[in-house]
């Protein structure tokens, strides 16, 4: 006998799984298409009610991989955006779950990055960030740090983007930074993503395993495992079993309440980080790096910012689920227009 | 000498940014509520204020709307181009000028008249003295042709809806040109504009709001745009108007409207849209088609509904923003890379404007396809007459849509791409459903949505697609036949160029030719074309581009025994068609022959 263990929906999680990968062996992005799985079977989203959007690259593989029951959109590269803005205008009760990568996002989609955060779209944006494009065989992408060495090649030359720095600079509503590699870090921040209303950015360290993970470049499993800088513990509270056990350490922590009642813990350690604080959260992401480390935890969170959907005063009711009557206008309609254009 | 009555052209140049638009409306409107058959055309720069702009009004008995061959009334208030206007001027036109811009007309050959427009109009409001020189124009010309001020009070009273002193100020300054024209220019009979029975119903507007109030009642629910001359009063008339026209009972609105970044995302969003179910639109113009290409591609291979309406300017690259052409029709018909093939709806009048904006959604879900509104700048910016726009005769056509496990059981062997009714058009299910989740893509797939690039399955698909788009020939709107019992000459034409056809088809049959015309309206074209074509001794394709670009895709599609039966003119220089410009070459053309 097989005993399942069943979420609040009374669902296994062999219902949130998805393809077989077709990622090189040991890939971060595989890693993070776990934690997806896992986050949205724990925090018992309908299936049938995510939709999974992506861009081009290995990462925009993923919800091939991830989520078999939902629909989902891998559409062309930079551009994943813009397609979730039309999609969440015209069902505004989806859950969209977006990946990327640091070629789609911070190169040819840095524009729509940009204006998806400043529209407050509400979605989660994960993008996996290993510093090469791994498709076209391992040229720089704009993430990766200046001075950077290859196995093969030159060296890089151009200062990076930060992705989270530029997030914050926008106002982003939910920023956060996570390592494929810290399973447990990476579950919650995105169980908290998942229950935010609004733009929820995880950048999440991913490390390529066949063109940078070289113990020289800064994103390599050996580096960043050393070179952590973790702002906090995150424990996540669902708001259907608030009694979910999880271990609160002796210290400080701070409780955030998301917008579908669920919690999220952080456990300081260190210096106290607030997370509704810009400049404090800018001051994390610039003083890890430059002493090349990567800053990791929920950097900034605002629950308060209204989204495009919100801002528009859009009808209760789904546009895709209009009848007909409410989206043509009558016949009588029309003659009034007809005779106001008559000028009688 | 008798007067010539509702038949002349004038011709107004000002300057860009000086206000005489509303001036020239008024005049244009005025005319029309007089019953005479007029038409208007704004000739306007790409600057916001102080470049040359010309208005042309033409009234023409025989119902013409194109600009004319030549200006009987020439208004001259600019002084950068006056020199140029006045060297255009034809022997014995009627000069009007503003003597306060203090330069000389010397053309003893025409009728000069003179008003110090801009001294005049201080006396009204000093402040205001350049916007309101416009009005004594008005009176100078309603002089002439002899309308009287109360039959401008009207339009001038719509043009400044609400806003008595402004209406007040206005009439003023148009009664004191028309007392100064009175009293200093004698009785001018040469030109008259009398009054006519006027149908009722009539009244005009732009093509372009006319396509916004299509795409409302075509149930618009989003709509991505991005600002491009002259496609942005599309999306400005559909802001305008949704207020009134789709509010929810809820107060909520029930289309989500998107000033997007760029081209590119506007274009996205559609996709998006239409993907979840929704009917998403854009509008754009040739640098929009250029960038938005790579989405248009995913429409087509993904099989996501969408509307886009391009508003066509003078290319190719920023080309001449602000003028008309006909010069995006093959883009659009095959726009982005690999094969492909998309729906092109050419709306020829404000009628079709309005009629193809609702329609180009039903053939977007009919055919899970990207579906274009054709028009162009002439018609898109400038005012038409209409008799009023008809509702749908039609309910919304959806498509075929699954929305339950049941009707999906019901289907034999079901697929996202499978083509189980032999029309090339698959079933598609909704995101939210969580009927056959698929993972849509623009990478290959196979009948099931699955990645693949099995050669057989490429093939087959692509062979699909074509015959899914092939299928919507005779679906779409028929071409217009007007055909002569004598089958000599056939013109093939499209689009703005119906505002001119009479007039081309008058010259030519007053040198004895028999001319039939054949208007497509769609594009794959209706096999109704074919007949026209092999009915006629002679086919002329006649467009407003450089390289005949209708008549390139005829070339391809047309049975090869009419392709000898088939000549391109095709003729562009930014400017709307000129009736006698066109009806010359298409005689060169025959003579030729």
């Amino acid at each position: 006998m097989t005993i399942l263990k069943l979420n609040v929906l009374n669902l296994d999680k062999s219902e949130y799984k998805g393809g077989k990968s077709s990622l090189c062996p040991g890939c971060g992005h595989d890693q993070v298409s776990n934690v997806i799985i896992q986050a949205a079977w724990e925090n018992g989203l309908p299936p049938e009610g995510i939709a999974k959007m992506s861009g081009i690259g290995c990462s925009s593989k993923t919800p091939a991989y991830f989520l078999g029951k939902s629909h989902g959109f891998n559409t062309v590269h930079g551009r994943m955006p813009s397609v979730t803005t039309g999609a969440n205008m015209i069902n505004k009760d989806l859950s969209f779950i977006a990946v990327s990568g640091d070629g789609d996002t911070a190169s040819i989609g840095i524009g729509q990055f940009i204006h998806a955060i400043r529209r407050n779209i509400d979605m989660v944006y994960i993008i996996e960030n290993n510093g090469v494009y791994g498709l076209t065989k391992g040229q720089y992408s704009a993430t990766v740090e200046k001075g950077s060495k290859k196995k093969k090649g030159a060296i890089n030359e151009q200062n990076p983007i930060d992705l989270c720095a530029m997030a914050l600079n926008l106002g982003c509503s939910f920023v956060a930074r996570s390592f494929s590699g810290s399973k447990k870090q990476l579950t919650a921040l995105l169980r908290a993503a998942m229950s935010h209303k609004g733009m929820a950015i995880i950048d999440v360290i991913s490390p390529c395993v066949t063109f940078a993970n070289n113990d020289e470049s800064y994103r390599s499993y050996n580096y960043v495992k050393e070179n952590d800088e973790v702002l906090h513990l995150v424990d996540y509270i669902s708001h259907f079993s608030p009694l979910e056990e999880i271990d609160i350490p002796e210290g400080q922590y701070r409780e955030i309440e998301l917008f579908d009642g669920s919690k999220i813990v952080l456990e300081t350690i260190g210096s106290s980080h607030d997370t509704s604080n810009i400049v404090s959260a800018l001051r994390a992401v610039h003083e890890a790096e430059s002493q090349n480390k990567h800053v990791t935890g929920l950097l900034y969170y605002n629950g308060e910012m209204p989204t495009t959907t919100d801002a528009l005063g859009l009808t209760g009711t789904p546009l895709s689920q209009l009848s007909e009557e409410e989206g043509r206008p009558t016949f009588e309609s029309l003659n009034l227009i007809n005779n106001r254009l008559r000028g009688l | 000498m008798k007067s010539e009555v509702n038949n002349f052209i004038i011709n107004i140049a000002t300057a860009n940014g000086t206000g005489s638009q509303s001036s020239n409306l008024i005049l244009l409107h005025s005319m029309f509520e007089m019953g005479i058959p007029v038409s208007g055309k704004n000739l306007f720069p790409s600057n916001i204020s102080g470049l040359p702009t010309w208005f042309i009004i033409r009234a023409s008995e025989s119902g013409y709307q194109a600009p004319g061959d030549k200006t009987n009334i020439q208004i001259l208030m600019n002084k950068d181009t006056w020199e140029k206007d006045i060297a255009k001027i034809e022997p014995g036109a009627i000069i009007i000028y503003n003597e306060n811009v203090k330069l000389p007309v010397e053309r003893e050959d025409c009728k000069i008249f003179s008003m110090p427009m801009t001294k005049m109009a201080r006396g009204i409001a000093p402040k205001f003295a350049k916007l309101m020189a416009n009005m004594y124009y008005v009176g100078g010309i309603a002089h002439i042709l002899g309308i009287k001020s109360e039959d401008i009070e009207k339009s001038v009273s719509s043009q400044f809806k609400g806003k008595d002193r402004a209406i007040e100020m206005n009439m003023r300054a148009i009664r004191e040109g028309i007392s100064y024209a009175a009293e200093h220019w004698g009785n001018e009979t040469t030109f008259s504009a009398e009054r006519r029975d006027k149908d009722p119903d009539t009244y005009l507007i732009e093509g372009n709001e006319a396509s916004a109030l299509g795409s409302i009642y075509g149930g618009v629910n989003m709509l991505a745009w991005y600002p491009i001359t002259p496609s942005s009063s599309v999306a400005e008339g559909i802001i305008k108007w949704l207020p009134e026209l789709r509010t929810a009972k809820d107060g909520g609105t029930t289309c989500a409207v998107i000033q997007a970044e760029d081209e590119l995302a506007a274009v996205g969003m559609v996709l998006g849209a239409g993907w979840a179910g929704g009917r998403g639109m854009t509008c754009t113009s040739g640098p929009g088609i250029s960038l938005m290409s790579e989405f248009i591609g995913l429409s087509y291979f993904a099989e996501v509904p969408g509307v886009i309406w391009d508003v066509n300017r003078v290319g190719p690259s920023t080309g001449l923003p602000t003028r008309t052409q006909q010069g995006d029709l093959s883009m659009l018909y095959e726009a982005s890379h690999g094969d492909t093939q998309h729906i092109v709806l050419i709306p020829g009048n404000v009628d079709e404007c309005f009629e193809f904006g609702w329609r180009a959604f039903d053939y977007a879900e009919r055919y899970q396809t990207m579906v274009f509104g054709f028009s162009d700048l002439d018609l898109g910016m400038n005012r038409w007459p209409t008799t009023g726009f008809v509702y749908p005769d039609s309910p919304m056509d959806r498509g075929k849509v699954i929305h339950t496990q049941k009707q999906l059981d019901a289907i034999e062997n079901y697929g996202r791409y499978r083509d189980v009714d032999g029309d090339g058009i698959a079933y598609r299910t909704l995101p939210g459903s969580g009927i056959d989740p698929i993972l849509y893509r623009g990478t290959g797939h196979d009948e099931d949505g699955i990645y693949s690039e099995e050669p057989d399955v490429y093939h087959k698909n692509m062979a699909r697609l074509r015959k899914k788009i092939e299928g919507s020939r005779d679906v779409l709107p028929a071409p217009i036949l007007r055909e002569e019992e004598i089958k000599e000459v056939g013109i093939v034409f499209y689009g703005s160029m119906e505002y001119t056809i009479t007039e081309i088809d008058d010259i030519l049959e007053q040198s004895g030719l028999s001319v039939s015309t054949c208007r497509v309206r769609a594009l794959p074209y209706h096999s109704d074309l074919e007949g026209f074509i092999d009915r006629h001794e002679t086919n002329i394709v006649l467009e407003m581009n450089r390289d005949g670009q209708l008549y390139g895709i005829l070339r391809r599609e047309l049975p090869v025994k009419l392709l000898s039966k088939l000549h391109s003119l095709a003729y562009s220089d930014g400017m709307p068609p000129r009736a006698r410009l066109y009806a010359d070459k298409i005689l060169q053309l025959l003579e030729g022959l």
